[in-house]
């Protein structure tokens, strides 16, 4: 991605905030529902946003980073576009949720809280979604997979690819037939 | 303090209930089936909406009216997807099938709807008695609970409030609004409910203080903040009655004269924070919460602040500085929160199963209350039963009940015929406890006084395969990452912590790591600043208490007892009991470590293995040719032949 | 003015004063490092200034301890001295011992409590653990050494009480906890000038740039 498309990206992305903080009241206490509202539409918080809802409550933006990077939901860099959740919780742990991620590195050639390069997928840990008797657990795209095993988390990204490769094949043809 | 109403509430209140019942009984048609899904979130992990739409899909083929209804969650979690299908035509009662696949869905169609054949192959029991099917009322699981808090939980449809009205919601309210403020705290004292949150304080006596405190305005919240790995019975208890919670949260904002009140739910719950949002909205709009609340002029504003991810904002000085849009780390108390709270008022909170049981307290009186139970701890306790057992779910059940009991009648024991080797009780904050202690009774003081901890009633049970180092481990890891780093013991002790645990597991264990392990662990008990900190060592202290030979082996001979740590565990095949030509290993396994050797037979390629345990699940029963050992050194050595 | 007992000394002081200040305004010393004199609720986050007071079940913080009428207080006994030795060993284990080459060498906190707790510089059970990198350079005007801070506050705590809009916060959590800035205008900034925080800081983490 080429850095002009970054920042028009993020310009986008600041208008719609912009446009969202007025439906915000402007007490201290607003501070965390804003950056969650922020979190959930765009992903992340761009390091703009943060000096926007500083001014809009009119306190000081390193207050705002200083809240921001104390809880686990906020993200600082854009994720890919699957996030993969790993739970581990204690059940997920005792039936190795442990095994499940590092399948998923490994199969992903990412870390745990790294996005792949092609920004398709971005993986973390997670404590416990509160499904405990269906552990291991994963969360992929907000979906909840329940008795995980390797040979299913291979299952799932494959699932990924032939989706990606049926939708390159369909463009490639809607373009051939223009 | 709060004005007593007259009869007025009353009456306000009883149009509301009969247009409920009337709507309810206009929903409920006699004439064609009904199928009940729960949809709370195990449930739609398990595949309750695929089994819904194949409900749907086959209703529409085979021409067939029928309602669907979507409850909460029933909490036999190991029977999910749980469908109840009422079918009076059949002369069959309501009946509970469990783990209902998209096909199984199909076949009841066809079968049950069309045919009249209940199935009974696939069916747990009926819910009501008869001469045909077993009573699912009559199972062990049944018999042994006591649901108070969750009464409802699993039968009425937590977005319909008029369901809630209809079986007697909201009417403890109206009673309350005709009784003086002071009555109800005392009764609730009496009652000796103790707050559910963990650390059991007298729920009564915090409402007392709050109802005494100067101050003109006076706030109440709901502890939903539920964040202990392996509890998730106050998601349950949103997702499927948000009402009574509600109910329970205006009567105690009556009783101690607060305007406001928040439920403080963490972020990993979307379908709670959706199901309780929609609950708030539809009591305002029939005039139970908000503005002049059944034409008094009691007040109650509710509102929902979603937790952001954070385990430390469940201690409440540091959810309050949460709200407050602050970094949320705990403070030091005095002052509590009931004499200076949330933007310094005074404040309740209470966990989302204390305000739910307070509308069954009122209903049925503090005596009742305190008769169930035991003497210093009455009423239910409800935990999350996960783990190694072969029916997890949620349990409510009266405190005093033996572990034992609760573990192998109630919840059926360890499933695959391995043996018990300890529960784990209270999360990060508790401890694991060793089979010698199974007849202890669940209360507050019984198990504190074994090391473990009520806590939010989180159990997870271990089998024999399990090891209590790596245990320890997994919580340390866990409190170490969530400490909020404002006390020292906590931040850095926590650290140091799991670094000698770490070592251990890795086989690189310490003579004098035992040591060092304790005297840290009594430092930052007795050191840090907040609950958090000076709880966090109780897994490594119950787990060198009762499992001290295994930290031994894993020191002195670098063997993990149980096969579970990886870097002393290797994983062979037995090659007297691996058949020529099966290739289910080769398959399974994701690196590609598995071998054939020159008989046709497999061997592992330890260089490789990472140790995931898939060819062992893979390899047919009847060989059982996979086996683990520890040390890794014990694996016989099979050459991989030359490609 | 109440009367209370502090190591067999009769001492009177002010209602509604904290129990370290009391002490220190006595010349009894007690190690602490995130209590400023005047502030109004006191963090008690660093778990130095423990003492043990007659009837109260284990060592309490006296920064969040208010004297009372006839109280009797002992600040010097066993298990006081255990947890404060164990609370500076945990934080000298995540410290870059460097004194030789460290500003604050002969006027740290650190070594003065070393020196009254006699514990060594170097704890012998704890393996060290530092952060990186070793400087933050991201404020225009200072230099942030994550290895020297002991996460005291001090700085934070002055800069809100300097300036409206505060150019210093903690960030992060846990054992990553930091003092960090944001980027800001730097013309608005008045570091350059203020320097409240560097004078503050008892371990020299946060110093002025040197320019050139």
């Amino acid at each position: 991605m080429t850095k002009q498309n970054n920042s028009d990206e993020e310009r986008i992305i600041l208008e719609d905030i912009e446009s969202r903080l007025s439906s915000f009241g402007k007490d201290r206490w607003n501070l965390i529902p804003i950056l969650q509202m922020i979190q959930t539409r765009h992903h992340y918080l761009p390091a703009d946003a943060i000096r926007m809802v500083a001014n809009y409550l009119d306190i000081a933006a390193c207050e705002v980073y200083g809240v921001a990077t104390f809880y686990n939901q906020f993200r600082f860099n854009p994720p890919g576009k699957h996030p993969i959740q790993v739970c581990l919780g204690t059940a997920c742990h005792v039936s190795g949720g442990d095994i499940i991620l590092e399948n998923f590195e490994r199969k992903l050639g990412i870390r745990e809280g790294e996005t792949t390069e092609d920004r398709e997928f971005s993986l973390e840990r997670v404590a416990c979604v509160g499904c405990c008797a269906l552990a291991p657990v994963a969360v992929v795209d907000k979906i909840v997979h329940g008795r995980m095993a390797p040979s299913k988390v291979e299952g799932l990204l494959l699932g990924f690819q032939i989706e990606k490769e049926k939708q390159e094949r369909a463009k490639r043809s809607d373009e051939s037939n223009l | 303090m709060n004005p007593i109403y007259n009869q007025q509430v009353e009456q306000a209140f009883d149009a509301i209930r009969q247009e409920a019942i009337s709507k309810t009984k206009a929903a409920k048609n006699e004439d064609i089936p009904e199928i009940t899904i729960g949809k709370a979130t195990c449930g739609l992990a398990a595949g309750a909406l695929d089994t819904e739409s194949a409900f749907k899909e086959a209703l529409a083929e085979q021409g067939i009216q029928a309602r669907m209804k979507s409850v909460g969650c029933i909490g036999h979690c190991y029977a999910e997807p749980i469908v109840i299908i009422d079918h009076p035509a059949s002369g069959f009662p309501p009946i509970f099938y469990h783990q209902v696949t998209p096909g199984k869905a199909r076949m009841l169609v066809k079968s049950f709807l069309l045919d009249h054949d209940p199935l009974f192959e696939h069916l747990l029991g009926a819910m009501r008695e008869n001469e045909m099917i077993p009573q699912v009322l009559d199972f062990p699981r049944f018999q042994f609970e006591k649901r108070i808090v969750m009464e409802q939980s699993g039968f009425i449809d937590p977005g319909k409030i008029e369901e809630y009205i209809a079986r007697g919601g909201y009417s403890q309210l109206v009673k309350v609004l005709q009784s003086d403020p002071e009555e109800i705290v005392q009764g609730v004292k009496r009652s000796g409910l103790r707050g559910r949150g963990g650390a059991g304080f007298l729920t009564g006596a915090k409402w007392e203080f709050v109802s005494r405190a100067e101050g003109k305005e006076k706030v109440i919240i709901c502890n939903g903040d539920e964040g202990d790995p392996g509890a998730y019975m106050d998601r349950t208890i949103l997702e499927s009655n948000p009402h009574q919670l509600l109910e329970g949260m205006a009567i105690c904002a009556y009783a101690v004269g607060a305007g406001r009140a928040i439920v403080y739910i963490r972020a990993e719950y979307p379908l709670a924070v959706q199901t309780i949002t929609q609950a708030i909205q539809q009591a305002e709009a029939l005039g139970l919460l908000g503005k002049n609340i059944l034409g008094s002029s009691f007040d109650l504003e509710v509102v929902v602040f979603q937790g952001s991810g954070a385990f430390v904002c469940g201690e409440e000085t540091a959810l309050i500085k949460s709200i407050e849009g602050e970094r949320g780390m705990p403070q030091h108390r005095p002052p509590y929160p009931a004499q200076s709270g949330l933007w310094g008022m005074p404040t309740v909170i209470n966990n989302v199963k204390t305000f739910s049981s307070i509308p069954a307290i009122v209903r049925n009186g503090p005596e009742w209350f305190s008769e169930i139970g035991t003497k210093t701890s009455p009423g239910t306790a409800i935990f999350s039963v996960v783990g190694d057992v072969v029916h997890p779910g949620l349990i409510e059940i009266p405190m005093g009940v033996t572990l034992r009991h609760l573990i192998f009648d109630v919840c059926g024991g360890i499933p695959k015929k391995k043996g018990f080797k300890a529960v784990q009780i209270g999360g990060p904050s508790g401890g694991c406890i060793p089979e010698a202690l199974l007849d202890t009774p669940v209360d507050f003081d019984a198990l504190n006084h074994v090391g473990a901890m009520m806590g939010s009633g989180g159990m997870v049970i271990m089998d024999e395969d399990t090891c209590m180092v790596n245990v320890a481990r997994y919580f340390l890891d866990f409190t170490q990452k969530e400490s909020c780093g404002k006390c020292t013991f906590c931040r850095i002790g926590t650290h140091h912590l799991l670094r000698i645990l770490d070592r251990i597991t890795k086989g690189e264990g310490r003579e004098t790591d035992l040591e060092q392990l304790e005297t840290l662990s009594q430092d930052i008990k007795r050191g840090s600043l907040c609950g958090l900190g000076r709880t966090a060592p109780n897994p490594i202290l119950t787990a060198l208490r009762y499992f001290r030979d295994e930290f031994e082996a894993h020191i002195f001979e670098k063997r993990c007892p149980a096969c579970m740590c990886r870097q002393l565990t290797a994983y062979y095949i037995d090659l007297d009991k691996c058949a020529r030509g099966c290739d289910a290993c080769v398959g399974s396994c994701p690196v590609e470590a598995i071998f054939t050797t020159k008989d046709r037979k497999k061997g592992i390629d330890q260089t490789l293995c990472v140790k995931c345990g898939e060819c062992m699940t893979a390899c047919p029963e009847e060989y059982s040719a996979v086996k683990k050992v520890s040390p890794p050194d014990l694996a016989p050595i099979v050459e991989r032949p030359d490609k | 003015m109440i009367t209370l007992t502090i190591d067999n000394r009769e001492i009177t002081a002010k209602e509604g004063a904290t129990l370290l200040q009391v002490c220190l305004d006595h010349d009894i010393y007690i190690p602490h490092l995130c209590y400023l004199e005047g502030m109004e609720h006191a963090a008690a986050s660093c778990r130095l200034c423990f003492v043990e007071i007659e009837g109260v079940a284990g060592p309490v913080t006296s920064c969040t301890t208010i004297v009372k009428e006839g109280m009797v207080v002992k600040t010097d006994t066993e298990v006081v001295r255990h947890l404060q030795r164990a609370s500076l060993q945990l934080l000298l284990s995540v410290h870059h011992v460097d004194c030789a080459h460290c500003p604050a060498n002969r006027k740290c906190a650190l070594q003065d409590m070393a020196k009254f707790l006699k514990v060594g510089l170097k704890p012998k059970y704890l393996e060290q653990h530092l952060k990186e990198p070793e400087i933050d350079q991201g404020h225009p005007y200072l230099d942030y050494y994550p290895n020297r801070c002991v996460l005291c506050g001090r700085c934070v705590l002055v800069c809100k009480n300097s300036h409206d809009r505060p150019f210093l916060t903690f960030a992060k959590r846990g054992l990553d906890t930091v003092i960090s800035f944001y980027e800001e205008d730097r013309a608005e900034m008045p570091c350059d000038e203020c320097l409240a925080c560097v004078e503050i800081c008892p371990v020299s983490a946060l110093m002025k740039r040197k320019v050139g």
